[in-house]
């Protein structure tokens, strides 16, 4: 790809715009909801009218030189907020605008607006106060302790991806399939018809309403090109202005039509609510395809063209960051990004190989714009040739963490035993993190991160917190009576059911307040069924429904549990009481004992069994105590193993562990071992981490640190693909590598005991960097920073 | 029967083909000035103190350098790693030290490896027997050749042993019908002048057989300087700075005259 004045120019404008906060939204919809139109409404259809009133009187915003355009805020990165869901109070915007890591720029203005309009009108009244007042005595203990976090909190339900059929459709089309579902509602037998035809009139009035987005886009174009001194772009306003008259309204038939069509199919998702994780078009190479190949053998389209269209394209995800959190929710998930995660390869729906030329093109395009959103994912089945893998290990060395690698075969087989048909399956793949869904068909909401170790320190506590000191479990018994380690265990498992049940109860009121109070038939006009059905995304309209619960701290917990066999039970090296007192003290005074438990104890990440039939264990447990619970959308709760950043949250409300941490340092991270706790190498940690089932998952996340020389020739492309290859036939879901960088090596310097998993290699022959000489290192962090892009 | 060893390493990708096991014998013949593994030189276990850090507080233990496994031990680990064996077409590496000095154990290995399908390698100094290398040639895939120096003064003087055995064992190698990767180690001012570089090349050439798969240059470096205060032996090489990139790919490029695939590092 070559990046051309006009991309660069929008990438820099993205890089350096600084993240600010809109009150638009907020006021457009208090606007709305004060009306006395919206008080006489049905749910689904208040809904409707306040999307499009937001999207008759929100502000168009088109940037100098761009091709694809529309922002969700009236400038990049400016943005809104959602009052209906969680309402920011000025103490939370203060904080915005003044905390160190993603902050948010909070003009004087936009305080006076929330001061005087937003605040007086919402207190009270958002879902997050509907869900707190709603959840159980035991469910915010819970909570409170830190036990689980609560994604609708703070955001919409998410967690859906655009399929194969809304980049043939156009919106006049799907009102045509709205008008045939009212047609076919059954007055005399259906007693929900009537709530069914308040949905699709709703639906019917968001079509028209993204149509006219797009109209008041083509109007503006219009007007700017008459003032358009410069004939080129003149020229490409103009036919801009076309494109928007055209999609999405109509079929996309170009490329450029088609991306433009997506995206504002995009911002209709994300001006509606905030769902999780951000909506995205997932199979992108495969979408794109059919009409490029048309357009370059007709010549409509040349390389060139098509490098400008894909940056531009690419530059909007960029533009917009995931809308701010607050409290807990802003420590789980700590970042700007809303992971609007492309997938690339995999299969296509008659399961042969779906590498094609624009999975390459694709490819080049994440290489060369080096931006964070969108991200980017390959899914390598057993069909997908060698080539694309090392082409990808080209970006991976670079060490920006993208793109990640899935096993398209799990992902497959993940979503059969979910119930797919064998073409939803395949037309599937993984979005935000890790999380495999049908592409298209199914709603798939994450709910809140699990915290596994916390779970088990409350076991030792015998029901209590020990951060607060209140009985938030089941009262199991103390330390002292479990007289084995399967005692234990059992202990820890009615324990884990306990909170699951907690969970899942709250999450099945949450839900219905979703589907009572914030419908969203837009993004039901997207997702296979809900027209047919006549019934919302957020209330189970969806061809398939699954609500999922993510377990966080498989590796730390693994280790706490393995500890306490190894050095109380079977070696009876330590007793009960002295573990208990250590980690009371947090080990101050009892280094001696840490030094055992970190250093002569076994881990998990090593290939041994010993260590690594907790994780197992562990899973069972956590499996047994979620899958297959109903939620209320007629699908079922499911378990995946992710923890985004809520490891470090949760790390910060779990005291001392029995695997030799300090308190309240971070836990393990996804399925990947403690920090620091393998010892012999990547092969080891990916046979550890293959010992659970990832195949009743909905995804896991395992991560692998490497330096830059791990990648320096085609041969050590070869070795990584074969390593990914085996970790995959073993039933592995996803791996990512984190290519170190020489600040990274510098902190490994300085805290050796932090990165004792950090493997480098120098000339020929590869070694954890702790075990090298001062020097050496030194010289390889020269090395790394000379070899870094 | 039981060998000795000083590490393991797993997903080792510079000791031959796909990703291996390399197993690390303990005990060497050689003095190379420039060893970087300086803990596999002596033939018996040794006791060295690791020191780890938790925050302010030092802890030491005594941790054994050298220990005895059995071929059942090897069969376990190869065992585990199989999975990665067979994506990438790897196996399993017997380096040192020198493997040839256990020669009865390394000849039991590999016959029971390759019984078991492994696809065997040698990673050798070639100083031993010819006897001894006749005798795994049978059970051997690969062998990971050093040629150190061509002349036996000089050799004599930089590992403290004549190189007579060790090019006729190469002769014998490249004779076998068994894959040879020919290992140089670029070690400045001891073996890099053009001169001999240029007698070097002419002598692969002329011993050139089909068995003759690669030519490994690998460049001097200081990985093993730390180990050498751990283990107390005195370190010679100070002051010596690793070959340049440039310099490496000039020598590339030169070797490459050869018509064999030349590759820096291993």
């Amino acid at each position: 790809m070559k990046i051309s004045d006009r991309v660069r120019k929008l990438r820099d404008q993205s890089l350096n715009a600084v993240e600010k906060i809109s009150a638009e939204r907020a006021l457009l919809i208090t606007q709305f909801y004060k009306s006395d139109e919206a008080r006489e409404l049905s749910s689904p259809m208040k809904r409707a009218r306040a999307f499009e009133f937001l999207l008759k009187n929100k502000k168009l915003c088109i940037n100098e030189g761009e091709l694809i355009v529309g922002e969700r805020g009236p400038a990049p990165k400016e943005t809104p907020t959602y009052p209906e869901i969680s309402l920011h109070s000025l103490k939370d915007l203060e904080i915005l605008n003044s905390r160190d890591k993603v902050s948010f720029r909070v003009e004087d203005d936009v305080k006076n607006i929330y001061e005087k309009e937003i605040i007086p009108f919402w207190k009270g009244k958002s879902n997050r106060d509907r869900i707190m007042s709603l959840m159980t005595p035991e469910w915010l203990n819970a909570y409170d302790a830190g036990i689980f976090t609560e994604f609708q909190e703070q955001r919409a339900p998410g967690h859906t991806v655009l399929g194969y059929r809304m980049f043939k459709t156009g919106f006049l089309s799907v009102k045509k399939e709205i008008r045939a579902a009212i047609e076919n509602l059954d007055f005399f037998n259906n007693n929900q018809a009537f709530e069914k035809l308040e949905e699709l009139n709703a639906m019917d009035v968001t079509c028209d309403a993204i149509i006219m987005y797009a109209n008041r886009h083509a109007d503006e174009l219009e007007r700017l090109s008459i003032d358009e001194k410069d004939n080129k772009r003149k020229k490409e306003l103009i036919e801009m202005a076309d494109i928007c008259r055209k999609v999405p309204g109509n079929p996309p038939e170009t490329v450029h039509e088609m991306l433009q069509h997506y995206w504002f199919i995009h911002l209709g998702v994300i001006i509606e609510l905030n769902p999780w994780d951000s909506f995205n078009p997932g199979r992108l190479d495969q979408h794109l395809y059919p009409v490029y190949k048309q357009e370059i053998e007709s010549g409509s389209l040349t390389a060139d063209s098509l490098d400008d269209l894909l940056g531009c394209f690419w530059v909007k995800f960029n533009n917009h960051p995931s809308p701010p959190k607050m409290g807990v929710t802003a420590s789980e998930s700590n970042t700007y990004t809303d992971f609007c995660l492309i997938n690339l390869g995999g299969v296509k729906p008659d399961g042969k190989d779906a590498v094609n030329e624009m999975s390459y093109i694709l490819l080049d395009v994440i290489k060369e714009m080096r931006i964070l959103q969108p991200s980017s994912m390959i899914q390598i089945s057993k069909k997908s040739p060698d080539r694309f893998v090392h082409k990808a290990l080209d970006i991976i060395r670079t060490g920006f963490g993208q793109p990640s690698c899935f096993n398209t075969e799990a992902i497959i087989q993940e979503l059969l035993r979910q119930g797919k048909t064998l073409t939803d399956a395949r037309n599937g793949g993984a979005s935000g993190c890790v999380e495999t869904g049908a592409f298209g068909t199914e709603a798939y909401w994450l709910t809140g991160y699990f915290n596994l170790p916390k779970i088990l320190e409350v076991t030792l506590n015998n029901g209590v917190d020990n951060r607060t000191k209140k009985l938030i479990g089941l009262k199991t018994g103390s330390i002292n009576d479990f007289r084995v380690f399967d005692d234990l265990i059992e202990a820890f498992k009615l324990q884990v059911n306990y909170f699951a049940g907690i969970k899942i109860r709250g999450n099945n009121v949450i839900e219905k307040t979703f589907a009572s109070w914030l419908p969203v038939p837009f993004l039901s006009l997207l997702v296979e069924d809900c027209i047919a059905n006549g019934k919302d995304y957020n209330n189970g309209g969806a061809r398939y429904n699954t609500s999922y619960i993510q377990g966080v701290g498989l590796g730390s917990i693994t280790d706490m549990l393995t500890s306490i066999r190894y050095n109380i039970y079977d070696n009876k090296k330590i007793s009960w009481k002295d573990l208990a007192i250590a980690l009371e003290a947090d080990f101050s005074g009892h280094e001696p004992l840490q030094y055992e438990l970190i250093y002569n104890t076994p881990k998990f990440g090593n290939d041994d069994d010993y260590a690594d039939q907790q994780a197992v264990t562990v899973f069972e447990i956590f499996y047994d105590s979620i899958n297959g619970r109903s939620n209320t959308r007629h699908g079922v709760h499911r378990i995946n193993m992710l923890p985004t950043t809520s490891h470090v949250y949760f790390g910060s409300v779990t005291g001392a562990t029995s695997d030799g941490r300090n308190a309240y340092l971070p836990l393990s991270e996804g399925i990947s071992p403690f920090q620091g706790a393998d010892h012999n190498g990547p092969t080891s940690v990916i046979k550890s981490a293959s010992k659970i089932d990832h195949l009743r998952t909905g995804g896991t996340l395992l991560n692998q640190k490497f330096s830059p020389s791990f990648f320096e020739d085609e041969e050590s492309y070869e070795k990584l693909t074969a390593l990914i290859r085996s970790y995959f036939s073993l039933g592995g879901h996803h791996i990512q590598f984190n290519v170190v960088n020489a600040e990274t090596l510098k902190d490994a310097q300085k805290y050796p005991e932090r990165h004792s998993d950090l493997i480098v290699r120098v000339a020929g022959y590869s070694d954890y960097f702790n075990d090298l000489g001062e020097d050496l290192q030194n010289e390889i962090i020269r090395r790394t920073e000379h070899e870094e892009v | 029967m039981k060998g000795l060893f000083f590490s393991v390493k797993r997903y080792s990708i510079h000791d031959g083909q796909g990703i291996r096991v390399t197993f690390f014998m303990k005990g060497c013949p050689l003095r190379c000035r420039w060893c970087h593994n300086p803990e596999g030189i002596s033939p018996l276990p040794e006791s060295v103190v690791q020191t780890n850090r938790i925050g302010t507080h030092k802890f030491s233990h005594v941790e054994e350098v050298g220990r005895y496994y059995s071929i059942d031990y090897i069969l376990e680990i190869l065992n585990k790693e199989k999975v990665f064996m067979n994506h990438s077409k790897g196996g399993v590496t017997f380096s040192g030290g020198e493997p040839m000095l256990q020669a009865e154990f390394l000849l039991e290995a590999l016959k029971v490896c390759k019984e078991k399908g492994y696809h065997t390698a040698v990673d050798t100094s070639g100083y031993s027997s010819v006897e001894n290398f006749k005798s795994i040639i049978p059970f051997t895939d690969l062998f990971l050749f050093d040629i150190k120096h061509l002349d036996d003064v000089k050799h004599i003087e930089l590992t403290g042993a004549s190189n007579k055995d060790i090019l006729n064992n190469y002769l014998l190698l490249t004779n076998c019908e068994k894959d040879l990767y020919v290992r140089i180690p670029i070690i400045p001012g001891m073996n890099d002048d053009i001169d001999y570089l240029e007698r070097l090349r002419n002598f692969l050439i002329s011993t050139k057989t089909d068995s003759l798969k690669r030519i490994n240059l690998l460049p001097f470096h200081k990985i093993g300087s730390s180990k050498y205060k751990k283990f107390n032996i005195p370190y010679n090489m100070e002051g010596k700075e690793p070959p340049g990139k440039v310099k490496m790919q000039e020598l590339k490029e030169f070797f490459m005259e050869t018509g064999i695939p030349v590759k820096i590092g291993g």
